[in-house]
């Protein structure tokens, strides 16, 4: 017989000052089953959660209602108080008579009869109530890290440091991502390559770390602690133990004009390549689409040549299975391409060029070698046009979000042209200067002030070329929109930081949530910046929307923070309100027909098969089978089943009925 | 009226089972009252009293999972469309599986189709007619082009005949579920005298439970002894999800339920 315990708080007046608690404390005590029933100020309290515990030694009880505030904040309260006195915890239950009473409600007996019918329908969901074990998964302590930019580094490094095994996943031939194009950084102008390189070898020496270049993400599945990912390592066409990186093959491969990447276009590469000297590991890879022997079968000259014998044509795609407990996202940005701006020639004018190829010409290893010239004939320019927001901040063009980073580059490349150019004038078209950050407004000052940086408050309206020059026209906004007309040399777009493109795919892949622009969705914008949805998958950098050097890097040690915080326990433990299959034992029986359609329909892959055997291990059923450390409660599979062989702990339909038989049986 | 022998469904069946192919033909033979009904042969004599005739219009891909058939040995069935679409969606919910049946198909005249494998199912699927009955098609036109009020009332008095006797669940190939909703007594989801609450509830369950799945064969108001018209539930669901979704069912053993997957691609109008 159920021996229900009901403790009405007042919470202050927030409560009280609109339902009368007492006189429903007194209509709750005549319920049956209730042997208990009292109000009280502050039930949260230490006296308050003190009469509930002593309430459950008293009088014996077998289930509590607390009807107070949301659970969201106090549930775990109140369980944990009936756990102290041991009854199990998920015997208590809360029925929420503020903010879905009091504080939406004027005062008055209509309000005070709500509240107690709250009370009444939660009472009959108690007395429903079993006990329930907390459950239990292992974790393993291997982090993947997806992406090896500038964050995926640091959140490899951090974990390893950590005492942790990494697995870190590259696209690429290299890491470095885009950091490692950059020639300087704002606001202190140090090499980006200076700095990043140490990490880069870092990484390939770290005794910790794995390091998969070359190499996607195929699929995942699994959950917190527990994840199963295939990787699929794209045949680099050599054999890497053999390699010595000597780089001969590179110099003797025919195929040489193939737009680089890594110089974004200004210079070319082979088809077998290294994208950059500092590149690690530093060994080349065949790219096949690009590659004579692959396209017409007849070449093979870097076999040829290659002193050890390293170079493997027939070698295929490997899909290599590693678990992991954590996974870090640390896909980046890409910058939005070409035929996206045709009103500012990019793509038409040779010397319309982003901001991503001006790092590479003021960088000391670019193609120029960090002097500026421009790319139509070289020369240097005298006068050049930065334009910032070019897709930023325009929704007309999709894209409504700032770039972030476009401001404070601008004014890096502003001062870098200066700097290497100093008979050079600099202008600067811009919407606003964005230079919220340490040191960061400084910077900008320092470029209009110091250096001299010609900013003009307007858009450019038209662009085009006249006599090997670039017009660009637009309009003083700060001059009452008087027109202004620049004869430039060269015009560099601060193009919009972009998603990846196969972001959607990889985050479906995932099961991870992303916006309407394809960034990584966080779990919480203010407190939970580097959680996913996804229980035991984190974000770090850019993949999450555009960040700046400094942001991702202190995202990426964020996230590895998390991952080492998941790894300090041997197992985790999960609220038991999971779904499950009724099963009987034995002999094992379930109405579970095992038509599979729940199987489809679970939003977290949490059911799979499983095959009932009878005793002579024949089997006589295939039915469906739910893994608790997948499944987060949802209920889909329930409300699904035609056959209602699954219910939810803690949720289950005669619970739910009870409660709802409750409300309409006043 | 007799039903026309055919040779050939006769010969066929005998073969199947003389060779030990199979153990049991589930196919049609003469009732009474100039009806044909359900026919289970496992010797090869009484093979001659199996018939094929445009009376055989009953799904018998229910049969493939009652107990007391599936205890026979392996079956062969003498197929209609219905029949077919029947067996596809039943083996794409994993009820079936491949080769453990071969479908005897009579659609047409004299020219009876072994199909062993589910893809010759699916082949021979591919090439039928799969319209509804011209005068399904009548009443589902008149329906909708009623008022809602209209529609609810004309349902209302319908259901209002309905005596639970759950001929529709038995008829229906899908209503394969060993526990039924409404035999869940904890708790009782749906009253179980006839009313005219549960009723409704009964009838709207039944639909919802099969949308996404129905094969629109219409057996469930063919075994209807109170002459309602309920077939055109699940059938004007599974037009609804044609719309939407542009799937059709017991065509193919790979095909979801468009109730339980979700493409990013599609259709969301029925959010405001």
């Amino acid at each position: 017989m159920a021996r229900i315990g009901v403790f009405i708080c007042h919470c202050g007046e927030n409560i009280g000052a609109t339902v009368d608690c007492f006189s429903v404390a007194a209509e709750a005590a005549k319920l049956p089953g209730v042997v208990y029933s009292v109000d009280y100020k502050y039930m949260c309290s230490d006296p308050g959660q003190s009469k509930i515990k002593d309430a459950i030694h008293e009088h014996k009880l077998t289930g509590v209602v607390v009807s107070a505030c949301s659970p969201r904040m106090h549930e775990p309260t109140f369980r944990k108080a009936c756990a102290e006195a041991g009854l199990n915890p998920y015997r208590c239950e809360m029925a929420n008579i503020r903010e879905h009473c009091s504080w939406v409600h004027e005062k008055g007996e209509a309000t005070t009869k709500k509240a107690f019918d709250l009370v009444r329908t939660l009472v009959e969901k108690v007395k429903n109530n079993h006990s329930l074990e907390p459950i239990k998964v292992p974790v393993n302590k291997t982090a993947i890290v997806i992406g090896g930019g500038v964050a995926g580094i640091q959140a490899s490094l951090d974990i390893a440091n950590g005492g942790h095994k990494v697995i870190l996943v590259e696209r690429e031939p290299s890491i470095g991502g885009h950091m490692s194009q950059l020639s300087e950084t704002f606001p202190t102008l140090d090499c980006s390559q200076c700095i990043l390189t140490p990490r880069m070898v870092e990484i390939a020496q770290h005794p910790n770390i794995t390091l998969y270049t070359y190499s996607e993400l195929e699929s995942m599945d699994g959950f917190i602690g527990n994840f199963n990912v295939r990787i699929r390592r794209k045949a680099k066409s050599i054999d890497e133990k053999l390699c010595t990186g000597c780089g001969l093959c590179c110099t003797k491969c025919p195929t040489k004009k193939i737009p680089s990447e890594f110089e974004q276009g200004l210079a070319n590469r082979t088809a077998i390549y290294v994208p950059f000297p500092q590149a690690v590991p530093n060994k080349p890879v065949i790219d096949r689409t690009n590659c004579r022997y692959f396209q017409t079968g007849k070449c093979k000259v870097c076999q040829k040549f290659c002193p050890t014998g390293a170079i493997r044509f027939e070698q295929e795609d490997e899909i290599i299975e590693v678990k992991a407990g954590a996974i870090v996202l640390a896909t980046g940005f890409e910058v939005k391409d070409a035929g996206f701006f045709p009103e500012y020639g990019y793509g038409k004018y040779k010397d319309v060029i982003t901001g991503l190829q001006f790092e590479r010409l003021a960088s000391a290893s670019g193609p120029t070698q960090g002097e500026i010239r421009r790319p139509s004939d070289g020369k240097i320019p005298e006068k050049v046009v930065f334009i910032a927001c070019a897709g930023s901040r325009d929704p007309a063009k999709g894209i409504s979000y700032c770039s972030k980073i476009c401001c404070m580059y601008t004014a890096k490349h502003a001062m870098l042209y200066k700097h290497k150019v100093h008979e050079g004038t600099p202008y600067v078209f811009y919407m606003d200067i964005r230079a919220a950050g340490k040191n960061y407004d400084e910077f900008t000052r320092r470029a209009i002030e110091e250096d001299g940086a010609k900013y003009i408050r307007g858009r450019v309206s038209n662009l085009y070329e006249k006599d090997r020059k670039l017009i660009v026209r637009g309009a003083d906004t700060l001059l009452g929109g008087k027109p202004v007309e620049i004869e430039a040399d060269m015009v560099v777009l601060a193009t919009a930081a972009v998603s990846c493109k196969d972001s959607e795919s990889l985050a479906q892949k995932l099961h991870v949530s992303y916006d309407s622009y394809h960034f990584f969705a966080e779990a919480h914008p203010k407190l939970k910046p580097v959680e996913t949805n996804t229980a035991g998958i984190f974000l770090a950098g850019a993949c999450q929307a555009p960040k700046d050097i400094p942001e991702s890097v202190a995202a990426a040690s964020g996230a590895a923070a998390k991952v080492i915080g998941l790894f300090s326990n041997n197992e985790l433990t999960r609220e038991p309100v999971v779904a499950k299959i009724n099963q009987t034992p034995p002999p094992v029986f379930s109405t579970c027909m095992g038509c599979e359609l729940c199987m489809q329909i679970c939003p977290y892959q949490a059911i799979d098969k499983e095959e009932i055997k009878n005793r002579n291990g024949e089997v006589i059923k295939t039915i469906a089978k739910i893994n608790p450390g997948l499944c987060q409660g949802c209920g889909t599979c329930v409300a699904f089943c035609k056959s209602k062989s699954i219910d939810l702990e803690g949720y289950s339909n005669k619970q739910i009925y009870a409660e709802v038989m409750a409300v309409i049986n006043d | 009226m007799g039903g026309r022998k055919m040779g050939n469904l006769n010969e066929i069946a005998a073969h199947l089972l003389q060779n030990d192919d199979v153990q049991l033909i589930i196919g049609y033979g003469e009732g009474s009252a100039g009806r044909v009904r359900p026919l289970f042969v496992s010797n090869k004599k009484a093979t001659e009293k199996l018939l094929f005739d445009s009376r055989c219009t009953q799904n018998l891909a229910s049969y493939l999972y009652k107990k007391e058939i599936t205890c026979l040995g392996k079956p062969a069935i003498v197929a209609n469309i219905r029949t077919l679409r029947g067996i596809i969606r039943l083996a794409a919910e994993h009820q079936l599986e491949d080769e453990t049946i071969i479908a005897l198909a009579v659609s047409t005249g004299d020219d009876v189709k072994e199909l062993r494998r589910l893809e010759d199912m699916e082949q021979y699927l591919s090439e039928a007619d799969l319209q509804l009955k011209k005068e399904d098609k009548a009443l589902l036109d008149k329906l909708n082009a009623m008022t809602i009020a209209d529609r609810w009332a004309f349902w209302q008095q319908e259901m209002a005949h309905c005596i639970k006797c759950y001929a529709c669940r038995q008829a229906c190939p899908l209503c394969y579920c060993t526990q039924c909703t409404v035999e869940i007594n904890q708790p009782q989801w749906i009253p179980v005298a006839s009313s005219k609450l549960g009723n409704m509830e009964w009838h709207i369950m039944r639909s919802m439970h099969l949308a996404g799945r129905c094969i629109e064969c219409g057996q469930c108001g063919e075994a209807c002894p109170a002459n309602i018209p309920i077939h055109l539930l699940p059938i004007r669901l599974a037009e609804e999800i044609r719309e939407l979704y542009g799937s059709v069912t017991g065509i193919s053993k790979r095909e979801s339920c468009e109730m339980s997957s979700f493409q990013p691609d599609d259709k969301e109008k029925f959010i405001t």
